[in-house]
């Protein structure tokens, strides 16, 4: 047997639906059987993956019971195989995988698609972060200000009241019954420092932030604001929002 | 002559590092835990590296894979290694997964020419990129292959004069494989030349009766501290550390089974000397 078809073999049997015996481990005269040896490779599989989603997904996983969220975590590890080096991303289909599989419980996906992105957030990409005194210099050069966003920020759409849902589960609390929310919330996720942090944005925040991360100048951010709220006084909005920004670290420089 | 132990940096013991000097020579880092690309795990290792020496040991390298390396795992390895500047980089002579799958765990490969070649191929394309020798760990395993045409102990050796990689040999790896396949622990010590060794592992084991799990959650146990007596025997110094990943105590704790490693170094090759 050639090296190629034993680990293609190996592999497969370790992603098989059943660990079933082969002829390729040597049958020892002393301790296991040989299938029973290979079963320590294909339980270990399952073990290292289900654990490492219980570590990513830890609020979902509280939400979800112990019981619920190991049947969920080992069908996605069974139909999932890794294809990462980083253990650490082998999570990034899970909310997808299950807003499918509970399509009628939409606040779980959200809840696991939140600790995702807190999780992706902590070891992102570091950059320098502007603060008052480079945003002025910038203004005082008289050229048009884009506004870079830090890359660890990301967002997020809820349509449930799932930032309750985890915040309660964060603060060791009973969470919330889910609700659905009036009108979808958006929640922006980045880090500031050593921790992820993340809070809801207003409609309007919404917007400019998304401005920003598609690159628009700092006048045609304001353009867009002013078209899209003409009951706002925009001005005044955006530079507080902008004030916030920076305190936030949120943007780079 | 004792100097050279270290422990495996842990998150739990961030702020213990550092807080104080801790009596450890030095500090192995996993290195796929900082291959990312920022935050916490790379300001820690940073100022954690201002005060120690240390070394990079990796866990999914797939040194053994039939489709050869990854290119974009080497280039952020070889970052981290210019940013790390450690004393060496190693990882385990194994098998990780094939075809853009993997595993997460270390397999054992079939002791054959042929994966002999392979291995050779993989070591000398990691060397390349790394632009100095790489270390290799024998790995704990329960199955053995039919198309085994030579021990593990021989294959190391082979893959050394083949590569001139270099071996961490670890005590508590080989006990437990020997004990699950039935050869001698003794004879591997033996079989391995002594100037291939760079490094040991000392580690704690789960005994289920019949077979024993390596799961670095326990403390090392007398059987492997006398391997490693044995070892220091025919070695002589090796920079050793204890590895633990799970059930993790508190630090001081560990330096103190580290402090068991010093004495027993000590006591062997005073011993050795005398003789």
């Amino acid at each position: 047997m050639k090296l190629a078809e034993l680990q293609n073999d190996f592999q497969h049997a370790l992603f098989d639906t059943e660990c079933k015996g082969v002829d390729w481990i040597s049958e020892s005269a002393r301790g296991l059987s040989a299938r029973d040896r290979l079963d320590i490779y294909y339980n270990a599989y399952r073990i290292r993956l289900i654990d490492v989603l219980l570590d990513t997904f830890a609020h979902t996983a509280i939400y979800l019971g112990d019981d619920w969220f190991n049947q969920l975590a080992g069908d996605y590890v069974q139909t999932h195989p890794s294809i990462h080096k980083n253990i650490g991303l082998y999570g990034k289909d899970f909310p997808c995988f299950l807003a499918e599989q509970l399509p009628e419980d939409k606040e779980i996906s959200e809840l696991a698609l939140m600790d995702w992105k807190l999780r992706r957030a902590f070891d992102g990409a570091d950059s320098a972060v502007m603060i008052q005194d480079d945003l002025q210099q910038l203004a005082s050069e008289g050229s048009s200000i884009y506004l870079q966003p830090v890359p660890t920020l990301t967002m997020c759409t809820q349509h449930f009241n799932t930032l309750d849902i985890w915040n309660a589960i964060n603060q060791g609390q009973t969470p919330p019954v889910v609700e659905p929310l009036p009108e979808p919330i958006d929640i922006l996720i980045w880090r500031k420092g050593y921790s992820p942090h993340f809070r809801s944005l207003a409609r309007i925040e919404s917007v400019a932030i998304a401005c920003v991360c598609s690159g628009g100048a700092l006048e045609a951010i304001g353009a867009v604001l002013e078209k899209d709220f003409p009951d706002v006084d925009v001005a005044i909005e955006f530079g507080v929002m902008l004030h916030r920004w920076l305190d936030e670290e949120i943007i780079s420089i | 002559m004792t100097s050279g132990f270290g422990l495996g940096l842990r998150t739990q013991h961030y702020n213990d590092f550092l807080a104080e000097p801790q009596p450890v020579d030095w500090l192995e880092v996993i290195s796929d835990n900082y291959m990312v690309e920022g935050g916490k795990p790379l300001v820690m290792l940073d100022k954690i590296r201002a005060n120690y020496p240390m070394v990079m040991h990796g866990v999914s390298m797939s040194i053994g894979s039939i489709n050869g390396l990854d290119k974009e795992y080497l280039r952020k390895l070889k970052i981290l290694e210019q940013r790390v500047e450690p004393m060496w980089v190693s990882d385990h002579l194994c098998w990780s997964g094939v075809h853009g799958r993997n595993l997460h765990d270390l397999l054992p490969l079939p002791y054959t020419q042929e994966a002999l070649a392979v291995v050779t191929r993989n070591v000398e394309q990691a060397q390349e990129v790394l632009q100095r020798p790489l270390v290799l760990e024998n790995v704990s395993s329960y199955v053995e292959y039919e198309q085994s045409e030579m021990t593990e102990w021989e294959f190391l050796r082979e893959v050394y004069k083949a590569t001139g990689c270099r071996l961490l040999l670890d005590i508590n790896n080989i006990y437990v494989s020997s004990f699950n396949h039935g050869f001698s622990p003794i004879k591997f010590i033996e079989g391995v030349p002594v100037e291939s060794v760079t490094q040991f592992h000392l580690a704690g084991h789960l005994n289920n009766g019949d077979h024993l799990i390596d799961t670095h959650d326990h403390p090392v146990c007398d059987d492997v501290w006398d391997l490693y007596r044995h070892a220091l025997l025919h070695f002589g110094y090796v920079p050793t550390m204890i590895e633990r990943d799970d059930n993790i105590p508190s630090l001081p704790e560990l330096i103190a089974e580290l402090d068991v490693a010093r004495a027993i170094a000590n006591d062997v090759l005073n011993k050795k000397i005398a003789l």
